[in-house]
């Protein structure tokens, strides 16, 4: 044998210690921040003794039940609202010869990549009380209904999360085999009774997966109820205002409030898994169903209604691209179109410009290089330590990015331990928030390399760590990627989590865009969310252009 | 008991776009015949069989059940039993609503169906089974499911689309076997349809050949093998010699290099083959009558357990192949050696050229 003996050890050691590392950095960067928040939810404010008191607080006090319903009532409206948009473009696009399926699932992805507060703002420039569609119905003497409360939240994260339902439920519909409606219809089904006994329930695990992740962003989400809910409160910007009137103190009832929100997002998934079950359907790619044709009156509904709807979800990007260009006299537009917002971006926040990027960077190198390896200890050396890793690296699905945020500023305040206040923090809470993502998309790509592929190398003499570095690897680079851009695209459009961690140093576009919408400075918070918008495009073109599975690595 | 049906396909003809991929297709099967559509991929075979379950519109042409008409019924209203290749049991249903779903849809009363799914279950040995969803089963037990749910409904014709090609070889001969006792017992008209000439011969009262759209032969088992109409089913179904027949003689031709009496339609005829089975060909055996005795070399031999393929290369005439009884003396035969082959001249069968050219009488 030509393998030095003390390779064999040492291999099996490379990826214990890989996996060891990789439970250290998540104990450090999200168990200890998030035990934090629980532990100091139990603790009173002044004597720092145990107590129940502020759950009590927040379980019986009106505000904070308001609160809580309130957070219920935008996650099932965003969830049904992004349901009924979803899952009809679905089946139209899925089962008929729609023309420009690609464009639909384009400006989807475009519309699921774009921040939710820069939907939630640019609804207010279209139907808040000045915007245009105000004013031009106000004209005929009628009185739109307000935009901002409750429905207009719902109605933002409605076009705003609906590719996920959309994406999810296409890619699931065209994976059914076929026979298993023409069997219905064998036995007796109309296209009708087939839909709901046949195709529904077999989509449903997806549609199902899509729902959830629309509840469980809809919850979490900080900028759209800031921005349009006017006095509406959920619990994540009761949380964020909590916290910051609490600073200086403890901040024990941000943290109760936190984990409501811990507590209720993980109820919706593990409702979710128990309804979903052990239905997991593996999808034939054999004899797989090719759309029907589209004629006359019903061709026309149909198309109008998938354009209809991706027109809507992509409004706000057009409407923020629109307004970047008109010129502006300090916060007011003067008319006519100009670049002044640019170049007032460019001469009063450039550095905020450089921080967003610098910061994605480098949190996206970070979640790429450890994903890889994360990815490969999950996928490939089962043992109940990587299971372990594997369900920790659910956690930051369900926490909210104020959650984190929180659990940070807990966390590194101390010793060596300070990082409050700098650039560290912002990339550490944009690594670990987006690290399960990026282990997800290398994961899925490792897990259709069979390992015999990498067995071949070992028995032709490579080492196995040269065997995965010559030979998985490659083969993951456009799952990699993918991943990557993914990264990068939350990334620089990440709000609820930096909001609480910036200073005048450390700001983000994001950031600044929250504060100018709040300011009415619109010219730059356009010129500044195009920027975002365009960087977000150019990553999902590079996805879309080296991407296997296209629009379905978005979701 | 089903009652059961003849099935008259008349004039049905399908194109997609130029392609025409059913030629005024004419068959009458009768009732409870085990009727067995056979050809290789993009014959039609599985187009007809689509075409008779509803899920293709014909272009032409009529579906008689009995006497019913059900050329223009949807596929929901046809009445017909059909099993999937790929079993098509619905995954979110368990066994036992997955047999009922069809009398569900009939809307047989709950205890009838109760019954009737448990005996039917019983039938096809998956009783035990009728509680577990379809990811629990294995692709036999799946397909005994398939069968199941498309009998139940007692349908007056039974239609199975290669239902046993996605089993492993031992699994397809237990199936096959279950589910031809299962058509006799029910006394079933049932439309088969597979690629495999030996599941087509070993299974059906009647095989129809089909190829390139058109039906090329209707018969036995026995008649397809042993009286090819002509040259496709005599290539398709078992293994054949083609052998191209030498200058013509007084009364006959001449077949790898020697004279054999042949039949006179043959004689002087552009593009003729000549056809031999392998099993025919005696391989260093003294002749039992006229016909070719020729030596050859030996190129190839492969033993099989219950037979000897052997490859013998004829100078001038290419290779022959022969298939014999394991002999131990054979089987110790080299590479190289010099063989000596035979086959007598009523063991040749002879076609017209072309593809399809008709078998000369």
């Amino acid at each position: 044998m030509s393998t030095a003996p003390g390779m064999r050890c040492l291999v099996p050691d490379f990826w214990s210690g890989i996996l060891l590392a990789s439970l250290a950095l998540i104990g450090l960067l999200l168990v200890w921040p998030i035990a934090q928040v629980m532990v100091l939810g139990f603790m009173d404010a002044e004597t720092q003794q145990f107590t129940l008191a502020n759950y009590t607080k927040v379980l019986t006090h009106r505000y904070y039940i308001g609160a809580l319903l309130n957070t219920l009532i935008v996650g099932v409206g965003g969830m049904v609202g992004a349901c009924l948009l979803g899952i009809p473009l679905a089946y139209f696009t899925a089962r008929y010869a729609v023309t420009g399926r690609n464009v639909i699932a384009t400006l989807a992805v475009l519309a699921l990549v774009s921040p939710p507060f820069i939907g939630a703002y640019s609804w207010v420039i279209v139907a808040g009380n000045n915007g245009w569609l105000t004013q031009f119905v106000r004209s005929f003497g009628i009185a739109m209904p307000t935009i901002y409360g409750i429905h207009g939240i719902i109605l933002v994260f409605s076009l705003k999360f609906f590719p996920f339902v959309y994406l999810m439920t296409e890619s699931a519909l065209r994976n059914i085999n076929r026979s298993f409606e023409e069997a219905a219809e064998n036995l007796g089904c109309s296209p009708t009774e087939r839909f709901f006994k046949i195709t529904l329930p077999l989509v449903f695990p997806a549609i199902s997966s899509g729902a959830i992740l629309c509840f469980v962003l809809s919850i979490a989400d900080f900028g759209t109820p800031s921005i349009i809910g006017r006095d509406f409160r959920t619990l994540s910007t009761i949380a964020y205002n909590q916290y910051t009137s609490e600073m200086g103190g403890q901040p024990t009832m941000a943290v109760s409030i936190s984990m409501m929100m811990i507590v209720v997002s993980m109820l919706a998934v593990v409702l979710q898994r128990y309804m979903i079950g052990k239905r997991r359907y593996a999808g034939a790619l054999t004899n797989l169903a090719t759309p029907a044709a589209l004629r006359g009156a019903f061709g026309v509904l149909v198309h109008t209604l998938c354009y209809a709807i991706v027109a809507l979800a992509t409004l706000p990007i057009a409407v923020v691209i629109y307004t970047s260009f008109l010129q502006t006299n300090g916060p007011v537009f003067s008319g006519g179109f100009g670049l002044n917002s640019y170049s007032r971006v460019i001469q009063e926040v450039p550095d905020v410009i450089a921080n967003t990027f610098r910061f994605a960077l480098i949190a996206t190198v970070l979640i790429t290089l450890a994903g890889g390896l994360i990815s490969y200890v999950v996928v490939r050396r089962e043992t109940p330590l990587s299971g372990l890793l594997d369900s920790v690296l659910m956690v930051p699905y369900v926490v909210p990015g104020v959650v984190m945020a929180i659990g940070f500023l807990l966390t590194f305040n101390k010793g060596a331990f300070d990082l409050v206040g700098t650039g560290s923090i912002i990339v550490l809470i944009l690594f670990i928030r987006r690290l399960p993502y990026g282990v997800r998309a290398t994961s899925s790509v490792l897990r259709q390399i069979k390992p015999s592929i990498e067995e071949a190398a070992i028995s032709l003499g490579a080492s196995p760590v040269k065997a995965f570095w010559k030979v998985t690897v490659p083969l993951m680079v456009p799952g990699i990627i993918a991943g990557a851009m993914m990264s990068f695209i939350t990334a620089i459009n990440e709000l609820s989590s930096t909001l609480l961690l910036y200073t005048a140093r450390t700001a983000t576009m994001p950031v600044r865009i929250y504060s100018a919408v709040l300011d009415g400075e619109f010219g730059i918070a356009a010129a500044l969310s195009t920027i975002l918008l365009v960087s977000s495009g150019l990553c999902v073109y590079v996805v879309l252009r080296f991407s296997q599975s296209k629009e379905s690595a978005f979701v | 008991m089903p009652t059961t049906s003849q099935v008259r396909i008349k004039n049905i003809r399908k194109s997609y776009g130029s392609h025409v991929a059913l030629k005024d297709i004419d068959l009458d099967i009768p009732a409870g015949a085990f009727f067995t559509l056979l050809g290789p991929s993009g014959c039609g075979k599985t187009t007809l069989l689509r075409a008779i379950a509803g899920f293709h519109q014909q272009d032409a042409g009529d579906i008689l059940v009995g006497e019913q008409s059900i050329g223009q019924l949807s596929a929901s209203k046809r009445n017909v039993g059909m099993v999937f290749q790929d079993y098509a049991v619905f995954p979110h249903l368990s066994v036992f609503d997955n047999v009922a779903f069809g009398l569900v849809q009939r809307k047989v009363a709950p205890e009838q169906v109760r019954q009737r799914v448990h005996e039917m279950l019983r039938t096809v040995q998956l009783d035990e089974l009728a509680g577990r969803l379809p990811h629990q089963l294995s692709g036999g037990q799946q397909q005994r499911v398939g069968l199941a749910r498309a009998m139940v409904i007692r349908p007056k014709v039974l239609l199975m689309d290669e239902p046993l090609s996605n089993l492993d070889a031992k699994l397809r001969v237990d199936l096959r076997r279950d589910i031809r006792q299962l058509q006799q017992e029910f006394g079933i008209t049932t439309i088969y349809v597979t690629h495999d000439q030996e599941e087509a011969l070993s299974i059906s009262d009647q095989v129809c050949v089909m190829y390139d759209g058109v039906v090329q032969q209707v018969g036995s088992p026995w008649d397809i093998y042993h009286r090819p109409l002509n040259r496709f089913v005599a290539s398709f179904v078992g293994a054949n010699n083609f052998l191209l027949p030498g200058a013509a003689h007084a009364d006959g031709v001449h077949l790898l290099g020697q004279p054999v009496p042949a039949p006179s339609a043959v004689r002087g005829q552009a593009g003729v083959s000549a056809a031999v089975r392998p099993e025919k060909v005696a391989v260093n055996q003294p002749p039992r009558g006229p016909g070719v005795q020729v030596q050859g070399v030996l190129r190839h031999a492969m033993f099989t357990g219950r037979e000897l393929q052997l490859s013998v290369e004829v100078a001038g005439h290419g290779t022959v192949e022969a298939l014999t009884a394991p002999d131990e003396a054979m089987v110790g035969l080299r590479n190289g050696q010099t063989v000596q082959l035979g086959i007598l001249a009523a063991d040749v069968l002879y076609f017209a050229a072309g593809d399809t050219g008709r078998r000369l009488p």
